[in-house]
């Protein structure tokens, strides 16, 4: 018994029951979701028929033999058959076979000409997806008149030998142009969990627009985030520009709002007032302010996601706002004690506080608001003062002193490098 | 200046016309190419053999093809595949591959018949053919394999332009308007073998195969949001109302000129001589630059839309703006269409008009399949989303298939019974 099957080969066979009676032929597999690398087959789909088809789906437990034939250890009347076809399993010639699929090891879209199954212990396992031309020849059934015919002309040709087989484990399935499929979508999310976001990032970097997007809607949507954040800013700007506006509006919101400034200020301004129109009005105006300031000034630097507490807040209240935003991406350390009118009191940190009684009002534990930039300040200034002291972050006041929004160091880290770049390259020249 | 600028970009009025003239271009290619060497033969024969009495069904036939046509856009841009993609991915491999196969077999000998064209239209301009044929081969491989889509997209909505000469030549014939307009509103048919033959024959001619995998390609290659879907509509709609109107100065400069005078035609290149005597010098230039014009763009658009879907449903890389190395599969196929399309019509005796006959037979037993599978695709919400065809329109999209595959059947029956014409 041969330990690995091609799909092609077993696609059609009989079906014989416990007694020897034909339960008809095989259309299908259908495959167990699970984290598993290469995952089992859990049923077979069986048809019968000559004109109207009928389907039947029999668990894997029920299959006693599966060579050139396969016996159940059934009755044939105990299987149900159903006149339609379900799509709600994830079945191998449905979800995998003749669809295209990223190999994820050498960045390329390609199609699956036939699947190739390893059986052990009659199991069958998901292995290899066979993408070459060999593959196509043997679904075409003319494996044997093509050999012979190659083998005369040229025996020692590549096509004879030459498997082109990609493991399960790195392949991905593209979920785009199936809307409504979510059942793919799944299969796709669980895979794609197990690779890192600038991986994810580097890949799709290798594909057209078509097959990014359709990758990239496949991710889980904190992975989105991530991996979207790490992609270079031409593609974020394509990628957005295909994404619906619901879809890229959705996204953008919830990212770093500095980050999401940037990709916007590429875009057109109709489109920028198309996608800050769908988003929650609050975070479509942090944006629309953002984008109002010049890029290298503290305006344009600054993020408007940060953490507040109104002057008559206690120690305590500090601690909650702190423990409820452990998930979200910014600095969370550094809090911004405000009045009524949002204007900047003073600042605190985690340090500052984490000792003290939580009844404590928030304002004896505060810094006095003596360290601030104005949104029309220049980088240097706020780079100047970050390095004076030592602070992860600096709050940006407007000209009634309002809290606008805070820079964070690595906002103005990454700008810095980049101009410091510039500068030494015009040196070189 | 800066102010006048801005406002032409941004006014709302203008940006649209921006924004179509960006999504322009699959539609009208696909539509004009359509009008090629083959198409303006048997348009030239319709005109002179039956006058203006086949003009009406020019209507019917632009229709159609604006329901097919915009089927298939619809699918490009709801999917972001391609037609061959979707058969593939649909109805497997084994139905992919045939297809393909008469794919490529007829389209081969579609290219052969371009060749011919370059061939013919240059003798008018007294070039030999052994000069005309393998530059023209030469420059059309050359397009594609050292082009970028968008250069080449340029190219072929310049050529389109050129189409113009045959509206020119179809108003120097001086045609009698008010008979024109009578015969193309107020149709009578003739129950005729001839005339029957020749009328299914302009059908099939108009709506080919390789059309809806070309248009449906060339959307997703030029990367078309849905956003854009209005646009590329406008594209489509034009280009199947542009194409058949050329068709129409076609029959007219012919109906008025041969028709009146009782001259007998074989092809588009006696068609062209015989405007000569009949309408002077400069129609029958403009007739002959027409053809060639329409030749060449379609030696290269078939052998591009050919390697394309083959690609598509085998899996293999495809695509202008890939390199030889990335693509062979694409380059290669592409390569080879060319050749064979330009040195058969070198070899002395081709048995040319054998191989139009299996053309003809070939896309008229393709058509069909094709447009059956376009049906069920468009009609699976699963694939087309928010785009899948509305019940209204599903009708009229059924009825239009229905009639053009029981005409291209009727087509392929008077093929095989009475030869070609």
């Amino acid at each position: 018994m041969k330990l690995f099957v091609y799909l092609s080969e077993i696609l059609g066979s009989k079906i014989i029951d416990r007694d020897g009676k034909v339960v008809g032929k095989l259309c299908d597999i259908s495959m167990r979701i699970n984290t598993e690398i290469y995952p089992r087959a859990s049923g077979l789909v069986i048809e019968k028929g000559l004109f109207k088809h009928k389907y039947a789906h029999v668990p894997f437990d029920h299959v006693a033999q599966l060579n050139d034939r396969i016996i159940l250890n059934v009755l044939a009347e105990e299987i149900q058959f159903q006149n339609k076809w379900w799509k709600n399993d994830f079945t191998l010639c449905v979800d995998v076979l003749d669809q295209q699929v990223v190999d994820t090891d050498n960045h390329k879209v390609v199609r699956v000409n036939d699947i190739h199954l390893l059986r052990v212990d009659n199991r069958l396992y998901l292995a290899h997806v066979d993408v070459g031309l060999r593959g196509i020849v043997r679904r075409l059934e003319w494996t044997l008149f093509v050999d012979a015919v190659v083998r005369s002309f040229a025996p020692k040709a590549q096509y004879l030998t030459r498997e082109d087989f990609i493991s399960w484990k790195n392949t991905q399935i593209l979920t785009f142009g199936r809307q409504k499929n979510v059942l793919r979508l799944d299969i796709a999310r669980k895979k794609l969990s197990q690779i890192l976001p600038a991986d994810l990032a580097e890949i799709m970097e290798g594909l057209d627009i078509y097959e990014r997007l359709s990758l990239f809607k496949s991710l889980e949507v904190p992975l989105q985030r991530r991996v979207f954040t790490d992609l270079a800013t031409q593609e974020k700007q394509d990628l957005i520009e295909q994404m619906s506006d619901m879809e890229a509006a959705d996204l953008l919101e919830n990212i770093p709002a500095d980050e999401a400034t940037d990709v916007l200020s590429t875009l057109s301004k109709e489109k920028i007032l198309q996608l800050t129109r769908r988003m929650e009005n609050e975070t479509a105006k942090e944006l629309r302010k953002l984008l109002g300031f010049a890029k290298d000034s503290a305006g344009g630097l600054m993020t408007t996601e940060y953490l507040y507490l109104n002057r008559d807040a206690t120690v305590a209240d500090a601690m909650a706002m702190i423990k409820d935003h452990v998930n979200s991406p910014g600095n969370i350390y550094t809090l911004y004690v405000v009045d009524d009118e949002h204007r900047l009191v003073g600042s605190t940190s985690l340090r500052r506080f984490i000792n003290e009684d939580p009844q404590r009002p928030i304002l004896e534990v505060c810094f006095p608001k003596n360290v601030f930039v104005r949104t029309d300040d220049g980088m240097e200034e706020v780079a100047l003062l970050l390095e004076k002291y030592k602070f992860l972050s600096i709050p940006v006041v407007d000209a009634h002193e309002v809290l606008q929004g805070v820079i964070t160091t690595d906002d103005v880290m990454e700008e810095l490098i980049a101009l410091a770049w510039s500068k030494y390259k015009e040196k070189l020249v | 200046m800066k102010k006048i600028i801005t406002f032409f970009k941004e006014h709302p009025w203008f940006k649209n016309i921006w924004i179509f003239l960006a999504v322009m271009g699959p539609g009208i290619i696909t539509a004009n190419v359509d009008n090629d060497a083959g198409g303006i033969a048997t348009y030239s024969l319709a005109g002179a053999h039956f006058g203006y009495t086949l003009l009406w069904s020019l209507i019917p036939i632009t229709l159609a093809l604006i329901i097919v046509q915009e089927m298939c856009a619809r699918m490009a841009i709801a999917t972001g595949k391609g037609l061959a993609d979707l058969i593939r991915e649909n109805f497997g491999v084994k139905v992919t591959f045939y297809l393909m196969l008469v794919l490529f077999c007829v389209n081969i000998t579609n290219v052969m018949a371009e060749f011919a064209g370059v061939a013919a239209s240059l003798e008018i301009f007294h070039v030999s053919k052994f000069i005309s044929v393998p530059l023209a081969a030469l420059f059309v491989w050359m397009l594609v394999v050292r082009g970028t889509y968008k250069s080449v997209e340029k190219i072929f909505l310049f050529a389109c332009f050129f189409y113009i000469a045959y509206i020119i030549s179809g108003f120097i014939a001086k045609p009698d308007w008010s008979e024109v307009a009578r015969e193309t509103f107020l149709p009578e048919f003739h129950f005729d073998l001839k005339y029957t033959i020749m009328l299914v024959g302009i059908i099939g001619t108009t709506i080919a195969p390789w059309m809806q995998f070309y248009l449906q390609s060339s959307i997703v290659e030029k990367g078309i949001t849905p956003e854009d879907y209005k646009h590329v509509r406008l594209d489509v709609v034009g280009g199947c109302i542009l194409a058949p109107a050329v068709a129409f100065f076609i029959v007219v400069a012919c109906a008025a000129t041969m028709f009146k005078a009782g001259i007998n035609i074989e092809d588009a290149k006696d068609a062209a001589l015989a405007l000569q005597p009949l309408a002077g010098n400069y129609a029958s230039w403009l007739f002959a630059f027409g053809l060639f014009i329409a030749s060449i763009f379609a030696a290269a658009v078939l052998p591009l839309s050919t390697a394309y879907s083959i690609c598509e449903g085998m899996g293999w890389e495809a695509g202008v703006d890939k390199r030889f190395e990335e693509a062979p599969g694409f380059f290669g196929l592409y390569t080879a269409m060319i050749v064979i399309g330009a040195v058969s019509v070198l070899v002395p005796n081709f048995p040319l008009l054998g191989i139009m006959y299996f053309s003809q037979v070939g896309n008229g037993v393709l058509l069909p399949f094709i447009l059956i599978y376009m049906l069920i695709l468009i009609n699976d919400r699963d694939l087309m989303g928010e785009f899948v065809n509305s019940r209204a329109f599903n009708i009229i999209a059924v009825l239009t298939v229905a009639v053009v595959i029981v005409l291209t059947l009727v087509m392929v029956f008077l093929t095989l019974r009475y030869g070609l014409g």
